[in-house]
Formats: structure tokens, C-alpha cells, sequence
């Protein structure tokens, strides 16, 4: 008996090391581009993926890199696509939420089929670029932020929010005379604050995370998102045609001879900030919201 | 009759105001989404610079049919999703019947804060990491291969060894985030019936595979149903951002193939015409995923 016990905490000690090196391994790539991008100039040769603790610490790489005009500028459109996404999304969403909340309205079902229509089947990358082309909004931040403005998914995620709101509320401001647009924004939408908190971080990871689109649509290089000068920097790297890039570098007042592997550590750690600082709200919304929608995102 | 047009006249006056509030969202639907669709129909026709497209019927698709690289590109994608649903759709499973096992509260928190980050990054940072991760010779994988003796090797544009790095990297970024569903549904299970089993005597193995896995089985199920429901995606912006001249015959999938023979190349009809012959598979395997998904799990998909 006493042998079995002793044998039971004995394995859940090693479970408890198995998970703890588990989380090692998905930590500790990021944590290394962390110790890279801190890591002093005259270090830095010798910094590589086993480097635990930084030598000669300094914030030169990222000041550096974030006076590159094509860095500071991806940092600003990157935060303005984000964050005029998030209110025209939301808005969008929240609206085909609420008229979809209402189950006895005519022609629902129909407007259901047409939105899981969506989920299913798309025109493609072509048809879409085509698209962004007939209506003039090729180079245009509007081509970027208004693509996929409402996703369906998130769509019905919201929708099972709104249900919750109780009908008898809505009826009485309706019988109040308040406008169906005051009651979604004074009503649905204040009670409803935990499934808005969770599709704002939806649309926010997206839009932050977004390269794909912004690649494609925009020509002009200071409208990027730092996705897209991310990119640029890392997979153009490995291919010697990053030299372009680095003698914009030297011309830039601020710039020491950087090293590439810093720069790039620098930029990826950039990328994750935004990320890390929502991270908390993140786990809070976005994980329950996963359980309460679709199975795919 | 007549009166029922009278009470659905009166209905539609009633929610006039909800039809003009669903209206920005219906443009949008139809804007972003349906034309796209019907634009879709560049696959069947040649695209002409001066006057109308011409009407060439399944032109293209014969063309893409009889492609030697088109069929490499088809055999690559079902290659790198069957190989990530090999590992990606089992590793989750075990992680959150290990996670279950965890007496401490906290201790499983943080490790399940720390393992669902990877899942919010792009896969142009992810790419960075890997990279600089499998770098020869000094990246830690090579380090470590490199305690051990073993000559370093450069992954990403090894033809032998780029396919796992798309699994693996997959893995690493979604291991924890797809672990979510089934601790969830192991949470769901009655307490009640673990102590029973308890009292019977049953080790935590045999409550593990007697009465947890019977009892997530219907999820475990769903998801795999979903997984192959969006086989065809090979994951585009995994192998877009990691991939590179030495090994692109390896790890070409359609949606790689898609933009470069449509928008790099200007093949437009071609281009439209491959992700269309992907779309409709998709389709197929979605519907009937969802209709095999309604006979095993008495669900749907949707």
C-alpha cells in the first residue's frame, strides 16, 4: 500500500516534469529572440541559440531598428489598421448580431444560409484581388481593413452573447420608443461586455497578425504593416537580398553597424509585445470564446 | 391568405428599422463575399485586357489537369496535411489527458498560460523563430544534435527534412490551443462517476481509459470529422513564410501555387481555376464530413 502511493507520487512528479519541459519548449524559442535583441553589440557574434542570459544588455538594437523609417512606419499602420479594423468590425458585427438575435423576424433563416455560405465556400485570393480593383481600393488602408470585416464566426459567437440578454429588456425599451440603433448601444451591447471584449480580441489578434492581404493590396511600401516589413526582413534575409535594407541601415543617422540576427530578434520580439500585453484578457475572453463558437476558427 | 399577407405586411413595417440595421451588414456580405463568387467565373474564361472575357468552358481546368506540376502540388498538399493530422490531431489528446492528471490548481495554469501563446502569433513571427531556431550550425536544435555528435543540419532547405519542420512548427504553435476543447470536455464529465470507480479500486489508468476516454470520445470524433472537413488546407501561411527555393518542389501546396501562378505570374483564369478545383473539394469534404459527423455524433458540424 504505502509502496503504491510512494510509486503514484513518484509518477506524478515525473508528469510534473514532462509538462514543465513541454512548456520550456514553447517558451524558450521566444524567450531566445528576447536575449538576442537585448544582447550588447560586441556580444553579439557570440550570442547564439543557446544563450540563456544576454551579455552586455542594452535597448540600442531596438532603438536602432525603430528608427528605420520602414519600421516605425509599419509600427504606426500596423496600430492604425488594428485599430479602425476593431471599430468597424465590432460595429459591423454587433449590428447582424442583434437583427439576427431576433428569431421571428422575416427572411432570418435566409440571411443565416447566406452568412454559413460564406463559411464554406469563397470566390478566392484572384476574384477577391479583382475585386479590390474594380472598386479602387487597391493601396488603400480601406482594402485591408475592411477584408473580412465581418466573419461569420465571430458573427454567431456574438450571437450566442446577445442571447443571453433578457428578451423583456429589449421589449420594454421597444415599448419606450427607443430606436432599435439606441437599444443594440445602450442596452445589448453594455450588457453583453464579456462577448464584445471577446470578438474585439479576435478581430485585434487578426488584424495584428494580418501580412497576407496587406502584401497583396498595398504597393506602397510605407503603407505596410509591420507583418509585412517583418517578412520582408526574415524570409528576405536568408535569401542576401535584405542588402537593399541595410544600407537604408547606414543612411539612417542613429544606425550602428547592427547585426542582422539582432535586428531581426528585435523586430519578431516587436511583433509579440502587443500580444503579450492583451495576454491576460486574452486568456480570460479568447479561450472561453473558442468553447462558445464554432470548433474552428 | 389574404390574411396572413396582411399580418406579414405588418410584421416587416414592425422591424423596418432592423432590416435597415442589418442592411450595412448584408452590402457587406454581398460586397466582400458574393462577388467574389461570381468573379470566381474567370476560371472559365479568358481574361482579355481590351473588351469582354471569352467563354472558354473547363479550358483551364484541362490545362491544370493534364500540368505535371499541378499534380505534384495536389500529392504535396494531401502529403503535408496527412502527415500533420498524424501528429497534430493526437498530440492535444494525450497533452489534456496529462494536464487532467495535475493535482496542483496553479501549476496547471501557468503551464497551460505558457503553452497556448504560440497559437496568437503569425506565422511570418513563427517563421523568424524556426529559422533562427533550425539554423546551421548555431540555432539550439543544431546545438543540441550537435552534443550528441551529429554533424549540423541545415532544416529549412533540407528536402528531407522540411515537412516535419512544417509538422512540427504546426505542433508547437496549436498543441496547446487544441488541447482546450477536450480538457473542457474531460471538465464536463461527473465527478460522481470517478469516485465510484475510486471506491472500486480502479487505478487512475484504468479511470483514464475506461471512463475518460469513452466520455470525450464524442468530441475526439468531431474534431477529427472537422479536421478532415478542411483537409485541402495545408496551412498557406505556414508554408508561404517558411518555404524557399531549395526545397519549393517539396512543399509547393495549391494555395502557394494559386498565388504565384495567378497573382505573381498574371495567370489569372489558371490560378482561379485551381483554387476553384480546391474550393469544391473542400466543399465536398465539408458537407460530407458534416453529414458523416450527423450519423456518428447524432451532431453536425455546423
Amino acid at each position: 500500500m504505502v509502496n503504491k502511493k510512494a510509486k503514484g507520487r513518484v509518477g506524478h512528479i515525473v508528469l510534473l516534469i514532462v509538462l514543465g519541459l513541454l512548456a520550456l519548449v514553447m517558451f524558450y524559442p521566444i524567450y531566445n529572440q528576447l536575449v538576442i535583441s537585448l544582447t550588447g553589440n560586441e556580444y553579439i557574434a557570440q550570442a547564439d541559440g543557446t544563450t540563456i542570459i544576454p551579455r552586455g544588455i542594452t535597448l540600442q538594437t531596438y532603438s536602432s531598428v525603430l528608427s528605420i523609417p520602414k519600421v516605425y512606419r509599419g509600427l504606426l499602420n500596423s496600430l492604425f489598421i488594428t485599430a479602425v479594423g476593431l471599430v468597424v468590425n465590432v460595429v459591423l458585427t454587433s449590428m447582424g448580431a442583434y437583427v439576427l438575435t431576433k428569431r421571428d423576424l422575416f427572411g432570418r433563416n435566409f440571411f443565416m444560409v447566406l452568412i454559413v455560405i460564406t463559411m464554406i465556400f469563397e470566390g478566392g485570393l484572384i476574384p477577391d484581388y479583382f475585386l479590390m480593383k474594380d472598386l479602387h481600393l487597391l493601396n488603400r488602408y480601406a482594402s485591408v481593413i475592411m477584408y473580412k470585416a465581418v466573419n461569420p464566426y465571430y458573427l454567431i459567437i456574438l450571437m450566442r452573447f446577445f442571447d443571453r440578454v433578457p428578451t423583456s429588456l429589449i421589449e420594454s425599451a421597444r415599448l419606450d420608443g427607443s430606436s432599435e440603433m439606441r437599444i443594440l448601444f445602450s442596452i445589448v451591447i453594455p450588457v453583453s461586455v464579456s462577448g464584445i471584449a471577446t470578438i474585439s480580441l479576435f478581430y485585434g489578434v487578426f488584424h495584428w497578425n494580418e501580412y497576407f492581404r496587406a502584401m497583396i493590396y498595398l504597393t506602397d511600401e510605407m503603407k505596410y504593416p509591420l507583418q509585412v516589413i517583418l517578412r520582408e526582413l526574415i524570409i528576405s534575409m536568408e535569401k542576401a537580398s535584405f542588402v537593399g535594407a541595410t544600407n537604408y541601415l547606414q543612411m539612417s543617422t542613429t544606425a550602428v553597424t547592427l547585426d542582422f540576427k539582432a535586428i531581426k530578434a528585435a523586430l519578431i520580439i516587436i511583433a509579440i509585445v502587443p500580444i503579450l500585453i492583451f495576454y491576460p484578457f486574452v486568456l480570460r475572453f479568447y479561450v472561453k470564446g473558442r468553447l462558445q463558437g464554432a470548433v474552428k476558427e | 391568405m389574404k390574411l396572413k399577407k396582411e399580418q406579414l405586411k405588418r410584421q416587416l413595417y414592425r422591424d423596418r428599422y432592423l432590416y435597415l440595421l442589418f442592411l450595412p451588414v448584408l452590402t457587406f456580405f454581398i460586397i466582400w463575399h458574393y462577388i467574389p463568387i461570381w468573379g470566381a467565373r474567370i476560371a472559365f474564361q479568358d481574361v482579355k485586357y481590351v473588351g469582354k472575357n471569352v467563354w472558354v468552358g473547363f479550358k483551364h481546368f484541362k490545362v491544370l489537369f493534364s500540368s505535371p506540376v499541378f499534380f505534384r502540388v495536389f500529392m504535396n498538399t494531401i502529403a503535408i496535411s496527412a502527415m500533420k493530422i498524424f501528429l497534430c490531431f493526437p498530440l492535444p489528446i494525450i497533452l489534456a489527458f496529462l494536464l487532467n492528471e495535475v493535482r496542483s490548481h496553479n501549476y496547471r495554469k501557468i503551464v497551460q498560460s505558457i503553452i497556448y501563446l504560440p497559437h496568437f502569433l503569425s506565422w511570418v513571427v513563427i517563421a523568424g523563430i524556426f529559422i533562427s531556431l533550425l539554423q546551421a550550425p548555431d540555432g539550439v536544435i543544431n546545438q543540441i544534435i550537435g552534443f550528441f555528435g551529429v554533424k549540423p543540419i541545415s532544416f529549412m532547405t533540407s528536402t528531407k527534412h522540411i515537412r516535419w519542420v512544417f509538422v512540427w512548427s504546426e505542433v508547437w504553435r496549436s498543441i496547446g490551443w487544441d488541447s482546450i476543447l477536450y480538457i473542457a470536455a474531460i471538465n464536463n464529465i461527473a465527478l460522481e462517476l470517478y469516485d465510484a470507480a475510486t471506491v472500486d479500486g480502479a487505478s487512475r489508468w484504468q479511470q483514464a481509459f475506461k471512463i475518460t476516454l469513452p466520455s470525450i470520445l464524442p468530441t475526439i470524433i468531431t474534431v477529427f470529422i472537422l479536421n478532415l472537413g478542411f483537409f485541402m488546407n495545408a496551412g498557406f501561411d505556414q508554408v508561404f513564410n517558411m518555404m524557399n527555393d531549395a526545397v519549393i518542389n517539396h512543399v509547393d501546396i495549391i494555395d502557394t501555387y494559386v498565388y504565384r501562378i495567378g497573382l505573381g505570374k498574371g495567370n489569372y483564369s489558371l490560378g482561379t481555376a485551381a483554387g476553384l478545383f480546391k474550393g469544391v473539394i473542400g466543399l465536398f469534404l465539408i458537407l460530407s464530413t458534416d453529414k458523416l459527423s450527423r450519423k456518428v455524433t447524432g451532431e453536425g458540424v455546423w
